[in-house]
């Protein structure tokens, strides 16, 4: 046993601690693909009091720490790459306080997202940031991540419903800091909330977080549409917003995606061409105006084919979300076909791009997936602008990584070029920081990068918290 | 899965488990994860542990016999797998590969 | 949180080696329900009970016993000694069911037979081809000891004349539909469940009404498909069905299958499923031996019963 595991042992109890090397890998590794070698143990605090312990100690010996949630970072957020610990906040998962009053939650960060969203059910609320890996990520993940999700376009990401954190610091006390407010309007100095979200778990481990909630909607209409032109779809979007309607939803498959989606969705749905799924949230009363104007829109702009459903549980009957829930899974399934094995990888792009560029930029990637020899499967939130072209490859092959790895790069460009962002909600981790680099230039503010390892130097003076991310 | 010696079994385990993307979405609906002391009491923990075992990258430590044998089989992860793993046929045959470790059933 | 499951293991597959049963007990607690009742005991289709039922009671005691030994700090150790030392406190805790659960036990089986009989279908049960499937140990691993059992097994369902059989709970459904034909070498019984035979015989029973709260089992609802047939069967007997959060495919285990080698994790998750069924309802519709003990066990202020009490108004 390693002396760093058995002094934690001693810190922290046994139970606390493990370093079975087999179980050490299982928090090793991200969806990413990424993996790391350098972590000697895992601890699983369940107080606030355990991570400043472990924090002290880690001060103490210039030993780095890497706090995780549930480990589906996307970008090599949360992987451990040099020798150190993992803090794995899965144990600390309590709801302290659901106050309808002030429309907050006061929340561990190893709760699942989904789990709390059960719980504000109960009272008719929700936690409206939805994540494709809502039923799995941590709010505490999704906070250091500067999460988004299906419902950006009308409810933001993390950094709107995060009103304050509690986080330990990285220094000799291991501080325990507050900051933030309980209430929507908070003028506190410095924004130091909106600078921990999305910090990745570079500048503080954060141990509770207060969060805005909001009703449910108490109905939500939908329609899934088919067009041959991408064009006609984008203007479908565009009429909706003529119309003053924000979607909850408004998500997008480009056709080929389409095509391969229907194969495992299995639905009775004529899937064909390039796909739309709107949802509006309305009152009772307007449900039936919303439905008509969303059918009307989108057959003025020539959707072949248009089907509705009167509320979320009819969608999900019809098998309304059924196709574009398989996105990820037609990329694996499609790879797997190309490449003659099981062991294939999915590298899932994450950009954003004005929303008045969206067809523009589609028909881009199609182009540059090409130019690489692979095959593109694109989704996005047309609501917000961000998308998601995604590739599959063989992880074993070294020349088709290397071409995945130029793909990424010239993606990231694109979303640059178009007067966007190489980054929309799955954060820089260590995949992104070429790309933030990027950024920054493109921006004519190289300086930027200065200032964040300035804030960086500040709040980790020994550079101890998630080592080698962000910047 | 019908076990045929040790030499299948890690066969089986290897090809099922190489399907693992670790995206982590099986977890959610896990009994036993909810409960349990660490990632190795839920399905893609226990994919991961029996894909080390197959390829003889892990031994069956106290913790990775736990994680194996605190599965309830249940089959609710194979509801979210996006890669159609069966992970109960995994862990079934991760059990027999230590039961043949262990010369219980000699 | 796991006990020392070599030591489980090994007790499993000496005691199933010498008796058929993974437990040091009479086998004849599997059939002597039936004792009494003048069931034919030759015909094509036979009852075969796979003993579950019957054996819970005595698994009861033993987890009880083995929640001792877990709430001390060297657990495993003590396991272990008890069992070199011929089995004393285990057999003794064992030896010792709650006679309740017993007599419980009978209750439902006695039912399931009354079912099929109003329901006009021909059978027969042949107390010596009877016996427990061996579930347990194809879950546990123990490939070479179950492959053997089943052979035995099938060789006696033979020797009884059996062409087909009526399952009565989704471990022994399973194991000798999807299981046997793969372990056993020319393996040609039909399996039949009853719920799905009462179903098909188009049998209306009828129970005696009311709000019930339906906990599927996890083998019916995922691997086998019985979703409909036990709420189609409570429907026509005129009870409301009350589903719970998670129900048909999407249901969530009762923690039974690990009370054996985690007792004390079995029972947080029986416990929180205990806590979702009570918030539909207090009268809760179990369909597995397994189920009905466990979360039974969770504590929750729960009416629980089988669903056969519930169909021939027992319940």
């Amino acid at each position: 046993m390693s002396s760093t595991a058995s002094d934690l042992k001693k810190i922290l109890g046994k139970g606390k601690v493990i370093d079975d090397p087999a179980i050490v890998k299982l928090y090793s590794k991200e969806p990413s693909g990424m993996e790391g070698e350098g972590a000697i143990a895992v601890v699983f605090p369940e107080s606030v009091e355990d991570v400043r312990r472990i924090i002290r100690y880690a001060y103490e010996t210039s030993t780095p720490v890497y706090p995780q949630g549930s480990s589906t970072s996307l970008a090599g957020s949360a992987v451990p790459f040099e020798r150190g610990i993992v803090i794995s906040m899965e144990r600390m998962k309590k709801i302290h306080e659901v106050n309808l009053v002030d429309g907050v939650a006061i929340v561990d960060p190893g709760i699942r997202i989904d789990d709390l969203n059960v719980e504000l059910a109960r009272y008719g609320y929700m936690f409206p940031v939805d994540p494709a890996s809502s039923s799995v990520a941590t709010v505490g993940g999704a906070i250091n991540s500067g999460a988004g999700g299906m419902r950006g376009a009308k409810y933001g990401t993390m950094r709107d419903w995060v009103l304050g954190l509690e986080l330990v610091l990285a220094d000799e006390d291991a501080t325990l800091l507050r900051v933030g407010c309980k209430t929507v309007k908070c003028r506190q100095g410095y924004d130091l909330t909106r600078l921990i979200v999305g910090s990745e778990g570079t500048l503080g481990i954060v141990t509770k977080a207060t969060l805005r909630i909001t009703p449910l909607p108490e109905q939500v209409v939908y329609i899934l549409a088919f067009y041959d032109k991408l064009e006609d779809l984008a203007q479908t979007v565009v009429d909706l917003k003529a119309s003053r309607i924000t979607p909850l939803i408004a998500e997008f498959m480009e056709a080929r995606t389409v095509e391969l989606a229907k194969k495992l969705a299995n639905v009775e749905i004529d899937a064909e061409g390039h796909m739309l799924l709107v949802g509006v949230d309305v009152y009772r009363e307007a449900a039936e105006r919303m439905l008509r104007l969303l059918e009307e829109t989108a057959r003025k702009n020539n959707a072949k084919k248009v089907y509705k459903a009167w509320s979320t549980e009819e969608a999900e009957e019809k098998g309304l979300f059924a196709i574009r829930r398989n996105l990820f899974t037609s990329q694996v399934y499609y790879t797997r076909q190309r490449l003659g094995k099981e062991n294939v990888h999915v590298l899932i792009e994450d950009i954003v791009v004005p929303p008045s560029r969206l067809v523009e930029a589609v028909k881009r990637l199609d182009e540059i997936t090409r130019k690489y020899g692979f095959t593109l499967i694109l989704g996005g939130h047309i609501g917000d602008g961000n998308l998601h072209p995604a590739v599959g490859y063989d992880p074993e092959d070294e020349e088709e990584k290397k071409r995945v790895h130029d793909w990424y790069m010239e993606v990231m460009k694109l979303a640059l070029e178009l007067g966007g962002s190489m980054s929309a909600e799955h954060g820089i981790g260590v995949m992104k920081k070429e790309g933030l680099r990027m950024e920054a230039e493109a921006l004519g503010s190289p300086k930027m990068l200065d200032l964040m390892r300035g804030i960086k130097q500040v709040f980790d003076p020994k550079g101890i918290l998630n080592p080698g991310k962000v910047v | 899965m019908q076990s045929n010696g040790a030499e299948a079994l890690r066969a089986y385990i290897r090809a099922e488990t190489s399907k693992c993307m670790f995206c982590g979405f099986c977890e959610a609906l896990c009994p036993t994860l909810y409960h349990g002391p660490h990632r190795g009491y839920g399905p893609r923990g226990r994919v991961n542990l029996a894909r080390l075992i197959a390829r003889g990258e892990a031994s069956f430590t106290s913790d990775v016999v736990e994680s194996m044998y605190s599965c309830l089989l249940c089959k609710a992860c194979h509801l979210k797998c996006p890669g159609g793993i069966d992970i109960v046929g995994v862990v079934r045959a991760t059990r027999s590969l230590y039961v043949l470790s262990q010369e219980v059933s000699a | 949180m796991v006990l020392n499951v070599r030591e489980i293991l090994l007790l499993m597959a000496e005691e199933t080696e010498k008796n058929g049963i993974p437990l040091p007990i009479n086998p004849r607690v599997i059939t002597e329900w039936a004792e009494g009742l003048g069931l034919p005991e030759k015909g094509d289709t036979l009852l075969y009970t796979g003993g579950l039922y019957q054996l819970m009671p005595y698994i009861n005691a033993l987890v009880k016993y083995l929640e001792v030994l877990e709430s001390r700090p060297s657990g495993g150790f003590l396991l272990k000694a008890a069992r070199k030392l011929g089995l004393t406190g285990l057999a003794g805790a064992i030896a010792k069911p709650d006679r309740r659960e017993v007599e419980y036990s009978h209750k439902v089986l006695r039912a399931i037979v009354k079912l099929l009989q109003s329901a006009g279908v021909e059978f027969a049960y042949n107390p010596s081809a009877d016996g427990y499937s061996g579930v347990l140990l194809y879950d546990m691993g123990l490939d070479n000891v179950f492959r053997r059992h089943a052979v035995r097994v099938y060789e006696s369902l033979k020797k009884a004349g059996a062409r087909r059989i009526i399952t009565i709970d989704p471990h022994t459904t399973f194991i000798m539909e999807k299981v046997y034909p793969e372990y056993v070498k020319g393996f040609d019984i039909e399996v039949v469940n009853y719920l799905r035979l009462l179903r098909e015989k188009g049998y209306k029973p009828s129970g005696n009404g009311g709000r019930v709260v339906i906990h599927d089992p996890c083998l019916y609802a995922r691997e086998l498909g019985i979703i409909e047939e036990p709420r189609k069967l409570l429907a026509d007997a005129g009870y409301e069905i009350l589903e719970p959060r998670r129900s048909g495919r999407m249901t969530y285990c009762c923690g039974g299958p690990v009370e054996s080698i985690a007792p004390r994790l079995s029972r947080k998750i029986a416990s929180m499923r205990a806590r979702e069924l009570s918030e539909k309802g207090r009268r809760v519709v179990t369909l597995c031996p397994i189920c009905l003990a466990n979360l039974s066990r969770a504590g929750e202020k729960l009416e629980i019963n089988d669903i056969s009490l519930y169909l021939s108004g027992e319940a």
